[in-house]
């Protein structure tokens, strides 16, 4: 193949990503739901009410605040485009994506940042004091997760030599995903579930059904939106759990990802893809309805330790390799 | 090459000179009207920038170290200048944020103009800048010295521009002590190689007669340390830093966060790496990323809980000197293991850092002086809703807070990114402790990218979103185009930083290849130019900013175009936020006291915050409060532990020495005929 | 090294991780009748950690003593502890001498603190379960460390209890266990003490109607 068909087919790869991410990262809101109403004796919604309601929000009106500035207009995009950015960094179905030279493990954490950077302004913007003590309360929240983030894929990352997080995958994936040094890779899916936990919102740092003031985060920065913008700010979402379910189920246990350019393979890919997220969807859900929201200063224990388990991953990375 | 390289070197060098001369003293000499004194100093200051330009990028394209020479009658003193790379990376630097600032500065000083002494203003920046300049190309111990210390001096009389007010001079008294001790340290490092090479001139401090001994190599190390991270700005020596910097006029505090502090950078590079020969043992690069990491989360912590605009900035260069040093200390732990690619790669990220700051905190200290300008007031809380009364000065704060957070695409996040690269390439060292403690490093300049991130949501949305907080704030004006122009000409620098590392990579490699002697330039560049991969082989990591900016940019249409296609036409209707069934009024908004509240919370052994709640009842029931006053405090861990006790130690000991001051001219006399008769003995 | 990539010294390095990570929730955990749940738990790796050593070596004397460390360490004092909780209804450490997040950080750098010291007695490379042995060091220091930041008698009992658990896995991984009537003493010396203990308690609560022991500052007097 000529270089031209290689990038015609990486461009074409990325696409597909896109809109496979796109199309499933509803999918695990609505099974979180499910599995939390079916634990509560509730039917709960249908499958596909997550694509209904983003339907239904991208066709009704917005209300903005009179207060608020470009600001509070351009952060639904930059948040939607910048955690799209993130998600074609991260391995999905084939363990080299064709982006792989624009980014690693840190820039993924660095664009999801910029969304959060951004949403943390649009909170201030309209003037209310719960969109500012939304943005307030998800300083301190990601000032936290951020190092124990970093340091946990860093722990991975040393196996594999590399930050890239294709690297890493693909390296985990030729190993037939045999983990070589269980404790320390343990300890870091151990804080990158409590990374996830409270970088998406979950209990028991926060709760993504409440709208009462004492408790929310997230619902707190985007109270002032609606119709559209309020649409993407939900997608985004979606899509940074689906990013951090991916990364959980892909560094750790690559099984099934594709390590050429096949179809077959790659199809194949997004199969075992869907039912390890699924399954680390349920595990969440499972998790929101055994566990109450922890105080908001109680939350700083948590995350804390979820950095002390990173920080253990890598001592005991070095200690095992002697 | 078409043209000569060592003759605009020495063209350059020269209209640099002679051009800030003109703005020192033709300003006070020929012109009598304020605002001829403001245009003339300013416009040679920015004319002598662009040559500055040239020199810099003249001087790092050159292919051997240019030098200059001029002898004096005073002993061991000649006015030795060097051009090699490493002075004009800095004074790239320095041209770049001066060019910039005295743009900005003709729109700012209006202002001053009735005010204060438009020559002595004008005339004292451009002295400041053509200091900081013959700093870097200095090549003579003494000179060096000299001009360090006209630097010093001169920054002080810029600091004290406003002196009428009580607090400028505490800063100016405050910096002016603590700038001295810190050249005497550097005094006593230039000595030690005095009495070991036999002379002055850098030459033959790089090769002395005989080599150092371990000794007084390790006593260069520690005094240099001290001298330099004075004017650095380190933890603990930074305290006079949050008070100097914002008291001055604010282009001249963008030059003295962005530039001023670089230059004891470049001092610390040149004593470590040039004179030294980057030999040293693994410690003293540990001892140096230690003060960084130390540094950069203690300053971004303290800036955090600073309100006034100013001094969050200052508290932050606290923080970006720490993250420069975190990259310079990895580098030098890699250069004692004998890992020089790493080691290469670590002061890269260090010097990338160097630039990169620069222009982001001289644009953000313009954005402030800007918003000082409009508002006459540097407490954020009194402003809000400023986006709407000055959308370009808005644009220009978050491009430079965007920057300084390190967030992608932007320069700040490619010299993180880097630094982040030389810490995790750590695995290499050989040494287990190591191994662990700079990952350790990693996560902390993580946590300071986060909590510098969430200073500047808080700065850029406490001063320019929402409402307006006070009278100061709903009748500010954008500023005049030629402070705009400044501003974005700094904003236009650090947009090229972030987005073509590729083209920047080659031109600092020149800097640490002629120190570390290993080029790695071309090892950090791949994907045909499009991507940033750490030496020394690429498949550890890649990023590429240009392909980052072109995604967002691309997706942002994307995305309006989706919901065009599934929501149809926006149809968007305005109406005042929800206040609970109350008109919502500025006094409800957040602020950056409450704003903070958390993290003060959660890190409160750091801060060791008092709070005072005073509250009167009503009288008729003591379940109605009348008043409330509310009172909280930060402990100043520093000043209190550390400055105060030996301030009281000197006070004890001057109170001692207060003896022999009688206040009798005769006993003064009898002094000196004393020592002079004891000095004739002992000569004798 | 040959016997690092052997599957059971592998397991017992998964096993002494365990039990470090139990140690961390200890630290991370409030609720004393959790405190108590994670020591059983701890207890319940440290026998397998010993029961896998005793497997791997031939000494099955450390059968013995994994067997009683699951009943008194995993059972009895777990019940004892319990009750005393139970009577005395204090269920939460509610001030703390040192913050939770900044504890779990001092502890960190006291597992580095430890490797660095057994680093030298490590790298000669003798032992089956060479890295157990700075995790034991690791565990004691945090022991020690629990018994320092917490102020309720219950968590300081916990917190002796964990030195004791790491003292243990010190002995099984450098010595493969100590001769059986040396164990045997330490369980019974342990078994009294958490007696004597849960006894004292109950005496601290009777006098000052609290179990933190920064009242006893007030006996000086």
């Amino acid at each position: 193949m000529g270089p031209v068909s290689v990038m015609i087919e990486s461009a074409l790869i990325t696409v597909v990503q896109m809109v496979v991410a796109l199309t499933a990262s509803p999918f695990i809101v609505g099974l979180i739901r499910k599995v939390k109403a079916r634990l509560q004796c509730r039917q709960g919604p249908g499958w596909l009410q997550p694509y209904y309601d983003l339907a239904k929000l991208f066709r009704k009106d917005v209300v903005a605040s009179t207060h608020t500035s470009w600001i509070f207009t351009a952060t639904p995009y930059i948040l939607f485009a910048s955690t799209l950015t993130a998600v074609l960094l991260v391995p999905i179905f084939l363990s080299k994506v064709p982006l792989n030279f624009a980014g690693d493990a840190i820039t993924v954490v660095y664009l999801l940042a910029l969304g959060t950077f951004f949403l943390m302004l649009a909170g201030l913007d309209a003037g209310s004091a719960f969109g500012g003590m939304g943005s307030s309360r998800e300083a301190i929240v990601a000032s936290l997760t951020e190092p124990a983030m970093i340091l946990s894929i860093f722990a991975v990352g040393l196996t594999a030599g590399s930050t890239n997080l294709s690297t890493i995958v693909h390296k985990t994936a030729l190993l037939q995903g045999i983990v070589t040094d269980p404790p320390p890779h343990l300890m870091a899916l151990a804080a990158l579930f409590i990374v996830t936990l409270a970088e998406t919102g979950r209990v028991p740092v926060d709760n993504p059904a409440t709208h009462l003031e004492l408790t929310m985060i997230h619902e707190a920065m985007i109270l002032e939106y609606s119709g559209r913008y309020l649409a993407l700010i939900e997608w985004a979402s979606a899509l940074k759990l689906l990013l951090f379910l991916t990364l959980m189920s892909n560094i750790f246990a690559p099984w099934g990802i594709a390590t050429e350019r096949e179809p077959v393979w790659m199809i194949l890919g997004v199969g075992v893809w869907l039912i390890k997220i699924c399954g680390l969807a349920v595990l969440i859900g499972v998790i929101e309805s055994m566990f109450a929201k922890l105080r908001l200063f109680r939350v700083t224990d948590f995350l804390g330790l979820a950095f002390i388990l990173s920080l253990l991953a890598i001592i005991f990375f070095y200690i095992l390799r002697g | 090459m078409f043209f000569d390289l060592s003759w605009i070197i020495d063209w350059g060098l020269l209209s640099v000179i002679s051009l800030y001369g003109i703005g020192i003293f033709l300003p006070s000499v020929f012109f009598r009207n304020a605002h001829v004194q403001n245009l003339v100093a300013h416009g040679a200051a920015m004319a002598a920038s662009v040559a500055g330009i040239v020199l810099g990028v003249a001087g790092l394209l050159a292919p051997t170290a240019a030098t200059f020479s001029v002898s004096s009658n005073l002993p061991l003193l000649t006015f030795q200048i060097r051009v090699d790379p490493l002075s004009s990376f800095f004074v790239l630097i320095i041209s770049l944020s001066g060019l910039a600032a005295s743009q900005f500065a003709v729109g700012y000083v209006r202002e001053f103009e009735n005010r204060h002494s438009m020559a002595a203003l004008g005339g004292l920046y451009n002295a400041f800048l053509l200091s900081m300049i013959l700093v870097v190309l200095a090549d003579n111990g003494i000179f060096f010295l000299i001009v360090w210390e006209i630097m010093s001096l001169v920054s002080y009389f810029l600091v004290v521009t406003e002196h009428e007010k009580a607090e400028t001079r505490y800063a100016g008294f405050f910096y002016l002590i603590m700038t001295h001790v810190g050249t005497a340290f550097i005094i006593v490092a230039y000595l030690v190689f005095y009495q070991q090479a036999g002379s002055f001139s850098f030459e033959t401090f790089r090769h002395p007669p005989a080599p150092i001994p371990e000794g007084f190599r390790t006593l260069i190390f520690a005094t240099a340390l001290i001298g330099f991270g004075t004017k650095a700005g380190i933890v603990p020596l930074h305290v006079w830093l949050p008070y100097a910097h914002p008291a001055a006029p604010s282009h001249v505090s963008a030059l003295m966060s962005g530039v001023m502090i670089k230059t004891a950078i470049y001092g610390l590079v040149r004593v470590y790496f040039d004179f030294l020969g980057g030999v040293f043992p693994w410690w003293w690069g540990f001892i140096i990323l230690t003060i960084g990491a130390v540094s950069a989360l203690l300053g971004v912590m303290y800036a955090l809980m600073e309100h006034d605009l100013k001094s969050l900035l200052a508290y932050h260069s606290v923080e970006n000197i720490g993250i420069i040093l975190m990259g310079i200390g990895s580098g030098m732990i890699f250069q004692s293991y004998g890992l020089p690619h790493l080691a290469a790669l670590g002061l890269l990220a260090g010097l990338y850092h160097t630039i990169n700051h620069a222009m982001f905190k001289g644009l953000l200290f313009l954005g402030a002086g800007s918003l000082l300008h409009a508002t006459h007031t540097r407490n954020m809380e009194e402003y809000g809703g400023l986006i709407r009364k000055m959308p370009w000065t808005a644009v220009f704060f978050l491009i430079g807070a965007v920057s300084i957070s390190a967030l992608p695409p932007s320069n700040g996040f490619v010299s993180e990114w880097l630094t982040f690269q030389s810490l995790f390439l750590s695995f290499q060292i050989p040494d287990l402790l190591l191994k662990i403690i700079l990952p350790i490093g990693a996560a902390m300049l993580a946590l300071t990218g986060v909590l510098a991130m969430a200073c500047f949501a808080k700065a850029f949305g406490i001063s320019f979103l929402a409402m307006p907080r006070s009278a100061h704030a709903r009748e500010a004006q954008e500023v005049p185009w030629t402070m705009r122009i400044g501003m974005g000409v700094m904003a236009l620098f650090c947009i090229v930083l972030g987005l073509a590392p590729m083209g920047v990579v080659p031109v600092i490699d020149r800097v640490t290849a002629s120190l570390t002697g290993i080029s790695i330039a071309e090892k950090l560049v791949s994907e045909g130019g499009f991507a940033l991969a750490p030496a020394p082989d690429k498949g550890f990591a890649s990023i590429s900013t240009p392909v980052l900016a072109l995604l967002l940019i691309l997706l942002v249409p994307a995305a309006l175009l989706m919901a065009a296609v599934i929501g149809g036409r926006l149809r968007k209707r305005f109406y005042k936020t929800w206040g609970c069934g109350i008109n919502l009024k500025p006094r409800m908004e957040y602020t950056a006291t409450g704003f903070t509240q958390p993290i003060k919370q959660v890190f409160d052994m750091i801060y060791r915050p008092t709070v005072k709640l005073e509250t009167e009842m009503l009288e008729e029931s003591r379940y109605f409060a009348k008043r409330m006053r509310f009172q909280t405090h930060i402990e100043p861990v520093f000043q209190e532990y550390l400055y105060d006790p030996v301030v009281k130690v000197l006070q004890k000991l001057a109170d001692r020495v207060r003896v022999i001051q009688s206040g009798s001219l005769h006993v003064y006399l009898a002094y000196i005929f004393v020592t002079l008769l004891v000095l004739l003995l002992w000569v004798r | 090294m040959a016997i690092h990539t052997d599957m059971g010294s592998q397991l017992v390095n998964l096993c002494s991780a365990l039990l470090l990570l139990t140690c961390f929730a200890i630290i991370a955990q409030r609720r004393l009748s959790a405190c108590v749940d994670l020591f059983a738990l701890q207890s319940v790796f440290l026998a397998v950690t010993a029961a896998l050593v005793a497997f791997l070596t031939g000494a099955y004397h450390i059968y013995i003593a994994a067997g009683l460390t699951v009943v008194i360490k995993a059972i009895v004092l777990p019940r004892i502890l319990k009750a005393v909780i139970e009577r005395l209804n204090v269920k939460r450490e509610l001030e703390l001498n040192i913050n939770i997040p900044s504890s779990l950080l001092v502890c960190g750098a006291l597992v580095i603190l430890a490797f660095y010291i057994t680093q030298p007695i490590i790298s000669l490379g003798f032992l089956l379960t060479q890295d157990s042995l700075a995790i034991a060091l690791a565990i004691v220091l945090i022991g020690f460390f629990i018994m320092i930041a917490r102020k309720k008698a219950v968590t300081q009992v916990i917190g002796f209890l964990v030195i004791e658990n790491g003292l243990f896995l010190g002995a099984t991984a450098a010595a493969y266990g100590m001769p059986l009537i040396v164990e045997l003493g330490v369980f019974f010396d342990i078994l009294v003490a958490g007696l004597i203990i849960g006894v004292y308690t109950h005496r601290l609560q009777d006098t000052f109607d609290s179990v933190d022991t920064s009242k006893l500052t007030g006996l000086k007097e």
